[in-house]
C-alpha cells in the first residue's frame, strides 16, 4: 500500500490514504544535496525549529534508541514523546510512538539528487474513535519537505 | 622531511595557530601547551605524512583533536557569557585594579574597542556546539577551505558544510539580538561601555565611525555584517596587538568566571 501511495504522489505533494482502521500520508521530492547533509538535518534535534516551519521544539536525541519530545505547529498545545525505532545514517530514520510511526528515507538518486521520502501511518483498532479528532497531515508534511529541500540546497551551494 | 626544514615550515603559520587555539579554549596556556604539544607530535609523525594534504592542514588537524581531547568533556559556555562575566566582574575591585595598570604600564595595554568585538566574538562562539566551533574558526577566520576542513575534522565535506550554514546563522541571530553596535535594540553594549573606564577622553561615537561594522551597520545586511565582523578577526592576532595584554587578561577572567559559573551551575 505504502508503494501504491508513493507512486502516485507527485514532488513535494503530499498524498493520503484512508482506511477504516489506519491513515497513512506520505510525501515524497528530490533535493540537489549529498544525502549527509540531509541526514544532518534531520538527525540535529536543537537545530529544527530554525529551519522547519512546521516544528516548534524538540528535545532529546535523534539517535539509535533515543527518545523526543516534539511540538508540532499540528497542535502546538500537546508534546509528542516519540522513540526513535530505527536509525540507518544517511539512509533511514523511523520514529514514533503506540499509534503510529514516521518513516524517513533517503537515497542517493540518478543526476545528482537526492530522493526523499516521508511517510506516517496511523492507526489500530481503535482508531476509527479518535480519527475525526486527528487533524490532516497533508499541508504540514508539504512544508516539512519544502523546508529540507530549501535549506539542504542553500548549504549545498554555500561557498566552498 | 629533515626536522630543520619540519621546525621552518611550522614557525611560518605558529602563530596563526596560536591564535587559532586561544579562540577555541578562551585560555593562553591551553593556547601554548596544545602549540607545543602539536609540534611533539608533528615530529614524532611525520614519516606518515604523505602530503595527501598541505602541512599547514595536517598541522592543524593534529592541533584540533588536541583541542577536542582537551575541550569534549568541558561545557559549553552560554551565548549569555558576557552578562555573566559583566556582573562578576562588577564586583572585582582587583580585576580593575589589575587591568588599569595593565593600561597605564604596558606597550599592549591599549583599549580599543575593535580589539573588544573580536574579544567578545571569542567568548560567545564558545556557545556553538565544538565541532561547529571548530569548522567555524578554521572557515571564517583563518580561511581553510570546506575540503580542507573535512580533512582536519576528519568529516565528509557535507557535513562540514551543514556545520558552518548552522554555526554561522546561529551566530548571526545572537549578535543581532545582543550587540548594540549593529542592532540598536541590542542589550550588550560592553565595548562602548569599557571605552568610557578606559579611555574617559575619548567619545564612543567617533570611534565606532571607524569601524566598518558599526558604521554601515543599519545600510548592510544582517550577513554582511557578520562578514565584516570576521574581517576584524582576521586582521587581528590576539598575541600581538596593541590591546593584546589588556583583552588577554580580561579574557583570562571571563574564562575562571565560567568554569565557576559552569561548575554551580551542574
Amino acid at each position: 500500500m505504502k508503494e501504491q501511495a508513493n507512486s502516485k504522489s507527485q514532488e513535494g505533494r503530499a498524498t493520503t490514504i484512508r482506511k477504516t482502521f489506519s491513515r497513512e500520508t506520505s510525501v515524497q521530492t528530490t533535493i540537489f544535496a549529498d544525502p549527509a547533509i540531509v541526514w544532518a538535518l534531520l538527525t540535529h534535534e536543537s537545530d529544527f525549529p530554525r529551519w522547519n516551519s512546521t516544528v516548534t521544539s524538540v528535545k532529546g536525541a535523534i539517535k539509535e534508541g533515543g527518545t523526543i519530545e516534539l511540538k508540532s505547529t499540528l497542535d502546538e498545545k500537546r508534546t509528542f514523546k516519540l522513540t526513535i525505532k530505527e536509525f540507518v545514517p544517511e539512509k533511514r530514520l523511523v520514529w514514533g510512538d503506540s499509534q503510529g510511526s514516521r518513516v524517513y528515507t533517503i537515497d542517493k538518486g540518478t543526476g545528482g539528487g537526492t530522493h526523499f521520502t516521508m511517510s506516517e501511518k496511523i492507526g489500530g483498532p481503535l482508531f476509527p474513535l479518535f480519527a475525526s479528532y486527528i487533524p490532516p497531515f497533508d499541508e504540514s508534511f508539504e512544508r516539512f519537505a519544502a523546508d529540507l529541500k530549501k535549506e539542504a540546497e542553500s548549504m549545498q551551494n554555500s561557498k566552498s | 622531511m629533515t626536522t630543520d626544514q619540519l621546525t621552518a615550515e611550522f614557525e611560518t603559520f605558529q602563530g596563526e595557530l596560536e591564535s587559532f587555539l586561544l579562540r577555541m579554549t578562551a585560555s593562553v596556556q591551553d593556547a601554548e601547551d596544545i602549540v607545543q604539544d602539536t609540534y611533539l607530535k608533528t615530529q614524532a609523525k611525520i614519516h606518515t605524512f604523505r602530503g595527501d594534504s598541505s602541512l599547514k592542514t595536517w598541522i592543524f588537524s593534529i592541533a584540533s583533536n588536541l583541542a577536542r581531547d582537551l575541550l569534549r568533556s568541558k561545557k559549553r559556555w552560554p551565548e549569555t557569557i558576557t552578562d555573566i562575566c559583566r556582573e562578576e566582574t562588577l564586583h572585582n575591585r582587583q580585576f580593575f585594579q589589575e587591568a588599569l595598570q595593565i593600561r597605564e604600564m604596558s606597550p599592549q595595554g591599549k583599549f580599543e574597542i575593535k580589539e573588544h568585538i573580536a574579544f567578545c566574538f571569542t567568548c560567545v562562539s564558545k556557545s556553538l556546539p565544538l565541532e561547529q566551533h571548530l569548522a567555524l574558526l578554521l572557515r571564517e577566520v583563518y580561511g581553510f577551505k570546506v575540503a580542507e576542513i573535512a580533512v582536519i575534522l576528519n568529516q565528509t565535506e557535507a557535513m562540514v558544510k551543514y556545520y558552518l550554514h548552522v554555526s554561522r546563522n546561529r551566530l548571526i541571530e545572537i549578535f543581532d539580538h545582543r550587540c548594540s553596535l549593529i542592532n540598536k535594540e541590542g542589550i550588550c553594549y560592553q565595548c562602548t561601555e569599557l571605552n568610557g573606564i578606559y579611555n574617559p577622553k575619548q567619545k564612543a561615537q567617533e570611534e565606532l565611525v571607524k569601524i566598518e561594522m558599526a558604521r554601515d551597520a543599519e545600510t548592510k545586511s544582517k550577513e554582511e555584517l557578520f562578514d565584516l565582523r570576521m574581517k576584524i578577526l582576521q586582521e587581528l592576532d590576539p598575541f600581538e596587538s596593541g590591546a593584546a595584554e589588556l583583552e588577554l587578561h580580561h579574557l583570562e577572567h571571563n574564562r575562571q568566571v565560567m568554569e565557576n559559573h559552569l561548575e554551580e551551575n551542574q
